[in-house]
């Protein structure tokens, strides 16, 4: 991710205008609105799912029923409606994503905002803890926190939250270092702005667009976390939806042969990651100042 | 087989349609993950240019799969089946199983003839044979094997009294033998040492030893077939201390070389012993034997094979594609695989062509999820259990995990053993969802809430695998029908085992296969004084059970004996300390080029009397 930084100049004079340019940028991407859309749609899935609209009873029949209009996956070996399944594995993939990247957020952004501003010894003390957490690779250290906490949703992305804030961390700290001495932020400690109302107040709205690039791509690798989880056996618990036990039961039905739990899990994280990807392109250049004069 | 297994119901049978298509990517049946691997096969092939044989013509080694890691080789720990039939290959004791007679009848392995039995019944005089010797292993003089003595055994019952040692087998001599309970005792008192004289347990001379019984003990020959009764060097023990068992010395007929041997979790290569005692494979079978070329190697030294090698392979399909590819001798058929394996109970065709064999023995077995009677809710709260046990469906559970390869258990024992009645339904099996519903309401817990509107919790323990998670699923569903909330827990089967022992698992699902095919090897399991480390894993307490299962100690097989068993069972299943499951029917797989395989249902040390025709294996390895 490399960002080019927002023009204090035209801050001062028109407060909106960034956010209202982006806008303006995204709405003219096709492909972004559609991939908006797309997650907009998972997202109801979820919603609905969760709150029992959709599928709101996994009714079980007889197993392993092939495709049918009335199964289009066909059935579990429980004789659950597949599709079902997959629908509410989108309310665990979506909340997954939304609670883990909004941790890995909040720790990123506020330690990094420290480091860049304060620099020094809060400096040191920062980049050593994500120098650390960096170290040891993801796959290793996240199945690590999930057998200290224990198996569960909130346990996942409670561990997936702790380790992804590093990226974040790092990339706001450049900006604040960079920010901390602009003449905006020198004109605030002018007029007699503490530490605390600068960070927040007045930099942190300008390195937003940074942080919000990189909650999308959190979401995403949130979601590929979670499932990876699941499939070892260390996600969430197996009486919980998701797509990951979906494709560790398909590990041993492919033998059958019976593909429907591989074809809906894939197919659904297909379509979730892939408009999330493209959303997050599309919102990268929607709030590059860069690109504000084209 | 003994002891505790893993109940994912798959695990002793099965296979699939789709396998035996594997490398022919035109049919229809080869799925995705085969096509796959033809591909990378075929491109390994091309890069190599691979004429090679597949299987060394020379090579005659014996290749096990095995579905769980094995947590230790100290034949005091033998208690579950997987590690069990490795440590069965590396130790023996004075008496071993006739490998082809059933039922299965007990002679002399050690020992130089079965022993003298006083006329009261209760001493026991066994003559050692001379010349054996323990492996080679740097824990004795110049690295030789010392010669096996009875004071060997003497000093390996005393390790297993050891209650430093917390061993799991010392139940099949709890109580049995005079002082050896009173030197447990003085021991953990550090009044005692390893020097201090037992009275029923002497060595008379070098290879006399002398066994007296507290009391009549019918299973005793039974119990000494069992690893946990193997002689074991002390020196060896001194040298490894807690490493012991990591660096088993026996006198078996494998033995591991170097620690390169066994690869943690992955696997154990054992070879065979140059200094095993003489010992032929059998003479006499049962009728139907010599026809099924049990007795072409009738009066031939033991063992066949140069090498043992045992591959942990927990998930069903690769053990599965390892055993179609000739990578295993014998192997079962998950139950992914089943319909397309088995055809109105025959192989199909496509296989019995590359010349495997299916052998179809019943189990002498029980599977079951555990109830912790400890457990301060659980443990006191009968109606609770017995509700639980109602809303369990074990039609389907069979169905859908073991393809119906077996029977609804209505108690602890399996049909095939005396003392079990077919006629008999236990009233707490029979699935009802609605009986269960009032039992729950009985139990204090209308629609699985307590008064004050909290819901019923609980942990279940299971399997690691893709299979034990489903089963485990399967258990939370139908808890879920009465409304019991079951939160699931996979650990690997080391760490299942150790929470059971440690009586930390609240709900626990494992099995129980027979040591020795007589009902007091399932009874045992909830006597109270078997409380863990002993077998008696749901802690179940019971004075009149445990009245009427010493009564029952005392006597033969008679009428009186199986109406003591009637009225043990009563109890078992009135009480439920278990919910019974499945008593299974053992599907296997065998390839053209392994002869001598017959069913061994009680015992281990079968290995030794398999033989790998390795000209065959080559030949028929490359069509695979």
């Amino acid at each position: 991710m490399s960002l080019a930084s927002t023009s204090s100049a035209s801050q001062s004079v028109q407060q909106n205008s960034l956010w209202w340019d982006a806008f303006r940028r995204f709405k003219r991407n096709k492909v972004g609105v559609i991939s908006l859309f797309t997650i907009l749609v998972y997202v109801l899935i979820a919603i609905g799912s969760a709150t029992g609209l959709l599928y709101p009873h996994a009714s079980q029949g007889e197993q392993y029923l092939p495709m049918s209009w009335q199964h289009p996956f066909g059935t579990d070996i429980f004789g659950r409606d597949i599709l079902g399944r997959a629908v509410h594995g989108t309310s665990t993939a979506i909340s997954i994503g939304l609670l883990a990247s909004s941790l890995s957020l909040i720790i990123g952004v506020v330690l990094g905002a420290l480091a860049g501003y304060f620099g020094k010894k809060v400096d040191a003390a920062v980049v050593w803890l994500y120098t650390v957490v960096d170290s040891v690779p993801y796959i290793l250290l996240i199945p690590a926190l999930t057998f200290v906490l224990g198996r569960g949703l909130i346990n996942v992305f409670i561990a997936v939250g702790l380790t992804s804030w590093v990226t974040t961390a790092r990339l706001v700290r450049g900006e604040f270092m960079k920010h901390k001495d602009r003449d905006y932020v020198l004109a605030a400690h002018a007029i007699g702005a503490g530490d605390g109302r600068k960070i927040f107040g007045h930099i942190l709205p300008n390195v937003a667009h940074l942080a919000f690039v990189q909650f999308g791509l959190g979401f995403v690798a949130a979601i590929k976390i979670e499932v990876i989880l699941s499939y070892l056996g260390l996600g969430v618990d197996p009486s919980q939806p998701s797509w990951g036990l979906m494709i560790d039961d398909a590990k041993n039905e492919l033998a059958r042969p019976f593909f429907g739990n591989l074809a809906a899990a894939t197919l659904f994280m297909f379509g979730l990651i892939l408009a999330f990807n493209l959303f997050n392109d599309a919102l990268r250049e929607a709030l590059d100042p860069k690109m504000k004069n084209k | 087989m003994n002891i505790f297994e893993i109940w994912s119901g798959a695990s002793k049978s099965a296979a699939a349609k789709a396998t035996n298509k594997a490398f022919r990517p035109r049919g229809n049946t080869a799925t995705f993950v085969q096509v796959l691997l033809a591909g990378a096969v075929a491109i390994a092939m091309a890069i190599t240019g691979c004429t090679k044989k597949r299987f060394d013509a020379n090579d005659n080694s014996l290749n096990i799969g095995i579905r769980a890691n094995v947590k230790g080789l100290d034949p005091i720990n033998a208690n579950d089946m997987y590690s069990a039939t490795v440590i069965a290959q590396i130790y023996e004791g004075l008496v071993e199983y006739n490998y082809l007679k059933r039922p299965f009848s007990v002679q002399p392995a050690m020992a130089e003839a079965l022993p003298e039995i006083s006329a009261d019944g209760l001493t026991f005089t066994f003559k050692i044979k001379k010349g054996i010797k323990f492996h080679d292993n740097p824990a004795f003089p110049d690295g030789k094997g010392r010669e096996v003595t009875a004071e060997d055994f003497v000093y390996s019952w005393k390790r297993l009294a050891d209650p430093r040692n917390t061993s799991e087998g010392w139940w099949i001599l709890d109580g049995k033998i005079k002082g050896l309970n009173e030197w447990a005792t003085a021991v953990k008192a550090e009044k005692a040492d390893y020097d201090t004289p037992v009275e029923g347990l002497k060595a008379t001379d070098s290879h006399t030893l002398v066994v007296k019984l507290t009391g009549p003990y019918h299973q005793l020959m039974n119990v000494l077939t069992m690893p946990f009764a193997a002689a074991v060097p002390k020196e060896a023990v001194a040298k490894y201390g807690k490493e012991f068992l990591n660096n088993p010395v026996g006198s078996g007929p494998y033995m591991l070389k170097t620690d390169k041997d066994w690869v943690r979790n992955s696997k154990i290569t054992l070879h065979k012993n140059p200094n095993y005692r003489p010992a032929t494979y059998p003479t006499e079978g049962m009728p139907g034997d010599a026809e099924a070329g049990l007795l072409a190697d009738a009066g031939k030294t033991l063992p066949f094979a140069d090498k043992l090698v045992f591959t942990e392979i927990i998930e069903d399909q690769p053990r599965w594609q390892n055993g179609l590819k000739g990578n295993f001798d014998y192997f079962d058929i998950p139950k992914d695989n089943f319909d397309s394996t088995i055809k109105d109970g025959k192989l199909v065709p496509e296989l019995q062509a590359k010349g495997i064999k299916l052998h179809i023995d019943p189990s002498l077995d029980v599977t079951y999820i555990g109830i912790n009677m400890t457990d301060s809710l659980l443990g006191k709260n009968k109606a609770l259990r017995q509700a639980m046990s109602m809303a369990f469906d074990r039609e389907t559970q069979i169905k859908k995990f073991a393809n119906g390869r077996g029977i609804p258990a209505q108690g602890p024992i399996p049909p095939g053993i005396a003392g079990y009645d077919e006629a008999y339904k236990n009233p707490h099996t029979q699935f009802d969802v609605e009986a269960a519903k009032a039992k729950l309401a009985e139990a204090g817990f209308p629609g699985g809430r307590s008064k004050d509107g909290k819901q019923l919790e609980f942990t279940y323990e299971g399997g690691s695998d893709s299979t034990a998670r489903r089963q485990a699923e399967f258990f939370a569903q139908r808890m879920q029908d009465i409304g019991i909330k079951i939160t699931i827990n996979a650990n690997s089967w080391p760490q299942l085992q150790e929470k059971i022992k440690s009586k930390k698992a609240q709900l626990f699902g494992i099995a129980w296969g027979a040591d020795y095919p007589d009902a007091q090897n399932f009874f045992q399991l909830f006597y109270s004084k078997n409380a863990p480390p002993g077998p008696n894993d749901s802690v179940f307490t019971n004075a009149e059970f445990d009245k009427l299962y010493e009564r029952s100690l005392k006597l033969k097989d008679s009428a009186e004996r199986t109406a003591l068993y009637h009225q043990m069972r009563d109890i078992v299943a009135n009480e439920t300390p278990w919910i019974f499951i499945s008593h299974r029917t053992g599907y296997r797989l065998t390839h053209g080029w392994l002869n001598n395989f017959k069913w061994t249902e009680v015992g281990y040390d079968y290995p030794k009397y398999w033989r790998v025709d390795a000209q065959k294996r080559a030949e028929m390895g490359q069509k695979l």
